[in-house]
């Protein structure tokens, strides 16, 4: 076991181990706290490929880079507001009082998204 | 008709008795299948049978027996089924079909909505999605793609190797499609009554072969504890009722099971399992065949001129 792990179960091992730690970490910090004999460059590596995805952030620190995650604040907020949604109830009786407590620009970007969302396509 | 038409109802009943101890036995992905696969089958077969009953007493209206060209008295006069038994059959037949029909729509809805809310969990960490939540809490949400959902407070609480397995558990859900597993065992109990406790079978088979799987990454004992730990402080939230969350049930067989060595597949059950379906669908055939001579015995009598 151990080093035939998938690549994404990796990811996923070494983003839940950022977010165990209370402080930054550097990956071989990374990789002593996963243990499991993982090698230090595969603990770069999946670093960076979740820094150039955006889910951990990265500082300069001493020769090292040291990762704390990131918090997606837009996605989080849409996960609770979705989450509200479906606990229940008409769902086009509050999407209906939902856009009452729209602001007039915040209208005209959802029409905006909505409008995208319809040309490519991409709705469900 | 004869008295085989009521031997698939006697097996599916004896098949969710033996449903329980099945899922706690066996290896759990023999059981899930069985069970799920297996319990759909069995339901399948008795409300053919119920089907069968019915057909007795649809046969003797004489509209539909004068389109068919088949004789209702000779029908009636044929066939040993007893019109208030064919009657209750129909009934029973009908209050099953408005069962299935309610409990499809509920799967579906929930389903969509683990889609739904799969979708709309942040996606920067590929699979995992933490959520900055103080609760404890984890859960599988299947979709496409399914994603891991788990909150950070969780996470600071475990050590690396308890992690590992929770990641593991939780994948497990998702690559193995268990949430197909129950929406067929609630499909299956929704169509014979009988098989009540088969939903809840298929839940401790799943999460047992979830346990196996993030117990493949380590040790057993670490599964044990990690169980242990979450269960106590399992955070209950409204969530469609797909989502597979961790650790909510069945957590003393599961630990028990964990501290057991892992399971090794006992023939004997297998077999019971599938000697009840075999038997099931022989006997559901027989009494198809029998029928069918009983309506050509009629066909023949209206040919003769009878009506």
């Amino acid at each position: 076991m151990g080093r035939r792990r998938a690549s994404g179960s990796l990811e996923s091992e070494v983003l839940a181990s950022l977010w165990a730690a209370d402080e930054p970490m550097t990956a071989g910090e990374v990789a002593d706290a996963l243990g499991a004999g993982l090698a230090y460059n595969t603990v770069q590596t999946i670093l960076s490929r979740l820094h150039a995805k955006g889910a951990v952030h990265r500082e300069q620190h001493g020769r090292a880079h040291s990762y704390t995650p990131v918090l997606d604040e837009a996605g989080l907020a849409a996960h609770r507001m979705r989450a509200m949604l479906d606990r229940g109830g008409d769902h086009a009786a509050v999407l209906n009082r939902f856009l009452g407590t729209l602001s007039a620009e915040e209208e005209s970007t959802l029409a905006g998204l909505l409008r995208r969302e319809h040309r490519t396509g991409a709705g469900g | 008709m004869n008295l085989s038409v009521y031997v698939p109802l006697l097996l599916t009943a004896a098949f969710g008795l033996v449903a329980p101890g099945a899922a706690r036995r066996l290896p759990p992905a023999v059981a899930t299948w069985l069970l799920g696969v297996g319990g759909l089958l069995a339901a399948t077969a008795s409300a053919a049978a119920l089907t069968l009953l019915g057909m007795t007493l649809v046969g003797q209206s004489p509209l539909l027996a004068a389109e068919g060209h088949w004789s209702h008295t000779a029908l009636r006069h044929a066939d040993p089924v007893s019109l208030p038994l064919a009657a209750a059959a129909l009934a029973v037949l009908a209050v099953l079909t408005g069962r299935v029909l309610v409990a499809g729509v509920r799967r579906a809805t929930a389903l969509r909505d683990a889609f739904t809310l799969a979708a709309g969990l942040p996606t920067s960490g590929g699979e995992l999605a933490v959520l900055d939540d103080p609760r404890e809490m984890a859960y599988a949400v299947p979709g496409r793609p399914g994603r891991i959902a788990v909150s950070a407070a969780l996470l600071r609480r475990l050590d690396a190797a308890e992690r590992r397995a929770l990641l593991a558990h939780e994948r497990s859900h998702l690559v193995h499609h268990h949430h197909v597993h129950q929406s067929l065992a609630v499909l299956a109990a929704a169509t014979n009554p009988l098989l009540c406790r088969l939903p809840d079978a298929v839940a401790l088979s799943t999460e047992r072969w979830a346990d196996e799987d993030a117990a493949g990454t380590g040790r057993r004992g670490t599964v044990a504890t990690l169980l242990t730990r979450t269960a106590a402080a399992a955070g209950v939230q409204a969530r469609p009722s797909v989502v597979l969350a961790a650790a909510l049930t069945h957590v003393t067989a599961r630990v028990a099971a964990l501290h057991a060595p892992a399971p090794r597949l006992a023939v004997w059950r297998v077999v019971v399992l599938l000697g009840l379906l075999a038997a099931s669908a022989a006997a559901l055939l027989n009494a198809a065949n029998e029928l069918e001579r009983v309506f050509e015995f009629a066909q023949s009598a209206y040919l003769l001129g009878g009506r």
